[in-house]
């Protein structure tokens, strides 16, 4: 790995790690505790961030993938590897902290609500993802399957999120982005963005990390096809 | 105007395939005949209302019934080496897909109708007062679905899971075509007047325009070699 990205990847991670600290200070010492909801709506500062790292990483995936397409530069698709995998982790954190509170909050672990569903079928589309890139014999294919389905993905998520909305909504409506200004409390919208603060941090270390591992990774696979089709060095056959 | 010609000419292609084989249709009105024997049994009539569920039975026997047609739209010319052959041919990449959607399209509207006449004499539906209403919604849906999945079965048919793939790729992406194309089907069924699906028709012409175009445009990375 470069020390480049190994270094930015490291500072990324320690100020990541410290943030989260000063966040969970934050959720269990300092913010008010909300009225309705009590205790429980504190998931909150970890359960939004994470969804919204989780979707931006697939707004990272889609543009990496469609100027892969276009330019066909390798660092692209490797570089959408890396935020498809941190995004999948980020959609895994959304999925299991959302349950625990929505089964205070709502009485019920799961509910048809546009935002969930949404994240489990952004959950499935990047398991599709991975899929169609592990199940090609030829890697160059899988790269292209790979970023088609992250093009119409991307595409598709904005329809996916109108027609759920549409369908049904249960779920607390939008707190921070509201054409009059965020409704939520100074304490806890400062506490959100800590939190949100914390998680794109993380978020950033692993996928450089992830990014200079997948550079590796693919550095090591070509030097092994040169060493099976490179000739015999000079003086091996006497 | 050489574009739809050539276009055509795949269709064309696509359609006495079909029609001299009837291996996809076959397959897929068999499909929803026993489907629709299964879902007497399954949901016993005599307890729960079939008019009242019969927009949602009809839209998944439609998916169901297609993804068992889409996944094999590639597999005829893949065994005969012979889609090298159309690569080869002086066709745009865009106008190869269109034409494939197109045949889909041709093919999936044909097992549409068998559903809608299937269900219609198993269960005694009545299908409501507005059938252009009804048509344009159904066709618009299954536009959206056909553009999805013409473009997926082109990827999965080309990798090592094959069709295995092909539900794990299109269902998350079918969310929209089911929520506007069921509720629509629904709200004519139970006879409510046409302005109340208009927004429907919109979001179904929305994403059917949006999937074609995402197709048409990608549809080139995914044959190139």
């Amino acid at each position: 790995m470069s020390p480049r990205i190994r270094w930015s990847g490291a500072a990324l991670g320690l100020l990541g790690i410290a943030t989260t600290l000063v966040l969970h200070w934050m959720v269990f010492f300092w913010v008010p505790t909300e009225r309705t909801m009590g205790v429980v709506q504190r998931i909150f500062y970890i359960h939004v961030p994470a969804a919204w790292v989780a979707f931006m990483a697939f707004g990272v995936v889609a543009i990496c993938s469609g100027v892969y397409l276009w330019l066909k530069d390798e660092r692209l698709d490797m570089a959408a590897v890396a935020a498809a995998e941190g995004g999948i982790l980020y959609t895994a954190i959304v999925l299991l902290t959302g349950p625990f509170w929505g089964r205070v909050a709502w009485g019920t672990w799961w509910s048809w609500e546009p935002r969930l569903t949404l994240t489990l079928l952004l959950f499935f589309i990047y398991i599709g993802y991975f899929l169609v890139r592990s199940s090609t014999e030829n890697p160059e294919r899988g790269k292209r399957f790979a970023a088609v389905v992250g093009i119409v993905g991307a595409l598709d998520i904005p329809l996916i999120h109108l027609s759920v909305t549409w369908f049904r909504s249960l779920h607390p409506a939008p707190v921070v982005m509201r054409p009059d200004g965020p409704s939520l409390h100074p304490d806890m919208l400062a506490t959100l963005f800590v939190g949100l603060g914390a998680s794109t941090l993380v978020f950033f270390s692993f996928f450089l990390f992830r990014y200079g591992l997948e550079r590796m990774n693919r550095a090591l696979a070509h030097r092994e096809i040169a060493a099976q089709g490179a000739p015999q060095p000079e003086g091996a056959a006497s | 105007m050489e574009y739809l010609r050539q276009v055509g000419a795949l269709i064309w292609k696509d359609v006495v395939v079909e029609f001299r084989t009837r291996e996809r249709v076959a397959a897929m009105g068999g499909f929803t005949v026993l489907v629709g024997i299964l879902f007497n049994y399954a949901i016993d009539p005599t307890v729960v209302e079939p008019q009242g569920i019969a927009a949602g039975l009809i839209w998944m026997t439609i998916i169901f019934g297609g993804m068992l047609g889409l996944g094999r739209t590639f597999s005829l010319e893949e065994e005969e080496g012979a889609f090298q052959g159309i690569l080869l041919s002086p066709i745009p990449r865009d106008a190869i897909y269109l034409g494939k959607v197109a045949g889909n399209f041709i093919i999936l509207t044909v097992v549409t109708g068998l559903v809608f006449g299937v269900f219609a004499l198993f269960f005694g539906l009545t299908f409501g007062r507005h059938p252009g209403a009804l048509a344009g919604v159904v066709l618009l849906g299954i536009l959206g679905f056909v553009a999805i999945g013409t473009l997926f079965s082109a990827i999965s048919s080309r990798t090592s899971m094959g069709d295995t793939l092909l539900p794990i790729l299109v269902f998350p992406l079918m969310i929209p075509v089911i929520i506007y194309g069921a509720t629509a089907t629904a709200t004519l069924f139970a006879g409510r007047p046409v302005a109340e699906v208009d927004g429907n028709i919109r979001m179904l012409g929305a994403f059917a325009a949006v999937a074609l175009f995402a197709g048409a445009g990608l549809f080139r990375f995914v044959v190139e070699e």
